[in-house]
């Protein structure tokens, strides 16, 4: 007999990460972030600081028995657990992900509850899982009555930022952004592979993954978290270049509106801090392909010129009075 | 894969072990109803329970190939609900008529224990994690079970819609039990209330459900066991329940308090708390780490356990007094 949730058994994993800045004026301190994250009374926070500040909260379970979003008429209903957690880096950006992994098939009747209990975060389908209708349909994000990974990911999120520990005062004005991810099983013998990253519209991300069998859905969501945080990061700094609008008004207005993305943003970009060695390759093919370090490096290098030109007539002004 | 060379134990989950027999055997449960009938109730319950000890430690035998198994017993005082009388005048009293009945009451705990054992507040950690049973047909929204503080084996009637449909018996629909073999048998359990000054009582189930998971060695908090067995050697009792830690170890020679499986000899009127047990346990979320080693430790000892946790639970319910 099999222990009840093997990594080997699933065939598809999928999840959402929702990310935003924490409404909180302070970033949170080690201590502060583990209390924010404690969505368990009994089961420990996890805190990390080198290379940065990273907290982890304990999964939460959701039980549901739906259909999963599928393309081209395909059906399936499946019962289990939805997993959800949240992640806080460097006490500034908050971000919530639901996954769940699922095996080819499952039993034709719905079992005992405490039969997915313990499986958690895996949902099992009635019948044959229809892989890849499902990981489009997952993508393209949920029909009306079908599992909608947004609503638990959203749901985890606004819980956190209702939380008495913060003041409701972000130092800046940011959107949130959604990725969703699918992952399906590579075939024997390959190793972890990144099909497609898509920036959609209205802060839409999609990833499309291959996953050797026994890579652990956690380190997937762990791994697509990473993107989504630092997605969030190149968006942020980018929207905040373009409201800056550079040259066209007065100096101190650009440092205003530029600012924040050095007090609060520009430390955070360390890719593949936190993922999964097998799966931190990945990155690479991003860095060729849109080149996510190019872009923000660009970024960053404008702010600093900015500000640095900026500077200028300050120090011509404390020349001149001497 | 290569070990990492830079480790931080605070970003790494752990959970500790506990010993385990393979059988925790009830020997009864003691309220204060049964308390106001003297040592004569108190005898009469220990009599009949003996002969069903003896057919459970028979059946715990059954499936570990021939070797004897380790079955240890345990008795549970409620100070939770009713505090009445003193440990040292009470519990001399239950281990005296237990032996005259030839049982050996290995573990002693107080029911109070099931809330809070040792500052950590186990009902509440139990309370975060209930995942409800979802209903055919959810897709995601959270269930409320924390805010109603009730805990139901299936749909119920919503209320705003069950007062209107009230009015037409036409409109009434019934509750449904999700796991139902064509008819329900809805239950829905009262987990906790609140007192007048607005502390929260936990209900007995509830408790109970606490304590078996105790017994199956699935309590940890922080990875660390708790409400851990503390060795009693003296004969003598506190005279404040307070005074006296929440489970004691009064065999030296006990097997392991926790156990692959539990089996509690009960009155019969002990059923709907028990069945409002087992709908608990269905939808508990119990600690991964703790439920990965006993399943894997369970294996080595070709004793497996069964999948589900509300599985491992057993009763015998003798006839009424």
């Amino acid at each position: 007999m099999r222990p009840p949730t093997d990594a080997a058994d699933v065939v598809l994993a999928c999840g959402e990460v929702r990310t935003g800045l924490l409404p909180s004026f302070q970033p949170l301190d080690s201590r502060a972030a583990a209390h924010l994250l404690q969505l368990r009374a009994d089961e420990r926070v996890r805190v990390s600081e080198r290379p940065q500040l990273y907290a982890l909260s304990p999964d939460t379970l959701t039980g549901v028995d739906c259909r999963l979003p599928a393309v081209d008429g395909a059906k399936v209903r499946v019962v289990g657990t939805v997993a959800a957690r949240a992640v806080l880096t460097e006490g500034r950006v908050l971000q919530a992900t639901a996954y769940f992994g699922a095996p080819a098939s499952g039993p034709d009747r719905r079992q005992p509850w405490g039969h997915y209990l313990v499986r958690p975060g895996l949902l099992e389908p009635f019948g044959k899982l229809p892989e890849q209708a499902v990981a489009k349909g997952v993508l393209r994000g949920p029909q009306k009555g079908d599992l909608d990974l947004g609503l638990i990911a959203e749901g985890l999120l606004g819980q956190l930022r209702r939380h008495p520990l913060l003041d409701q005062n972000a130092p800046f004005k940011s959107a949130g952004t959604r990725l969703r991810w699918v992952a399906r099983r590579a075939p024997d013998g390959e190793g972890p592979s990144i099909t497609r990253f898509t920036l959609a519209e209205d802060q839409l991300r999609t990833v499309e993954l291959r996953i050797p069998a026994a890579q652990e859905a956690s380190a997937v969501a762990g791994l697509c978290e990473d993107l989504a945080l630092h997605d969030w990061l190149l968006t942020t700094v980018v929207r905040m270049l373009d409201t800056s609008r550079l040259g066209a008004v007065g100096g101190a207005a650009a440092v205003l509106a530029l600012r924040p993305a050095v007090d609060h943003l520009l430390h955070l970009w360390m890719p593949t801090a936190r993922v999964d060695r097998t799966l931190s390759p990945l990155w690479e093919v991003l860095e060729r392909e849109p080149g996510f370090s190019r872009q923000w490096q660009t970024s960053v290098q404008r702010i600093r010129d900015q500000l640095a030109l900026q500077a200028i007539p300050l120090l011509r002004e404390a020349l001149a009075s001497r | 894969m290569t070990e990492h060379v830079f480790r931080e134990t605070t970003a790494e989950p752990s959970t500790r072990s506990v010993p385990l027999s393979h059988l925790s055997l009830e020997l009864g449960h003691l309220y204060m109803e049964d308390i106001e009938g003297g040592s004569e109730r108190l005898r009469q319950h220990f009599e009949r329970v003996q002969p069903w000890v003896d057919a459970a430690r028979a059946d715990a035998a059954v499936g570990i190939r021939g070797r004897s198994p380790r079955i240890s017993t345990c008795f549970l005082i409620d100070d939770y609900f009713t505090r009445f009388s003193s440990p040292a005048e009470l519990v001399p009293l239950v281990l005296g008529e237990a032996a005259r009945a030839g049982l050996v009451v290995d573990y002693l705990a107080r029911e109070s224990g099931c809330a809070v054992a040792d500052k950590v507040p186990l009902a509440e950690s139990i309370a975060q994690r209930l995942v409800e049973s979802p209903p055919p047909g959810s897709y995601g929204l959270r269930p409320p079970v924390r805010e109603t503080g009730w805990l139901a084996n299936g749909e119920r009637v919503q209320s705003s819609r069950a007062s209107r449909a009230m009015t037409t018996a036409a409109e009434w629909r019934p509750p449904r039990e999700t796991a139902a073999r064509r008819h329900s048998i809805y239950l829905d359990v009262e987990l906790w209330d609140h007192d007048k000054d607005g502390r929260r009582t936990w209900s007995c189930p509830f408790l109970a459900s606490v304590w078996q998971l105790a017994r199956l060695g699935l309590l940890r908090n922080e990875g660390e066991p708790v409400l851990s067995p503390r060795p009693w050697n003296s004969g003598t009792f506190p005279r404040e329940w307070d005074d006296m830690p929440p489970l004691l170890q009064l065999n030296t020679a006990a097997a392991p308090f926790s156990a692959y499986r539990t089996c509690s000899v009960l009155p019969a009127r002990f059923l709907p708390v028990e069945h409002a047990v087992r709908v608990v346990l269905d939808q508990t979320d119990v600690d991964s780490g703790a439920l990965r080693q006993i399943t894997e430790r369970s294996r080595r000892e070709g004793a497996s356990v069964p999948d589900a946790v509300a599985d491992r639970v057993a009763y015998v319910f003798y006839r009424g007094l």
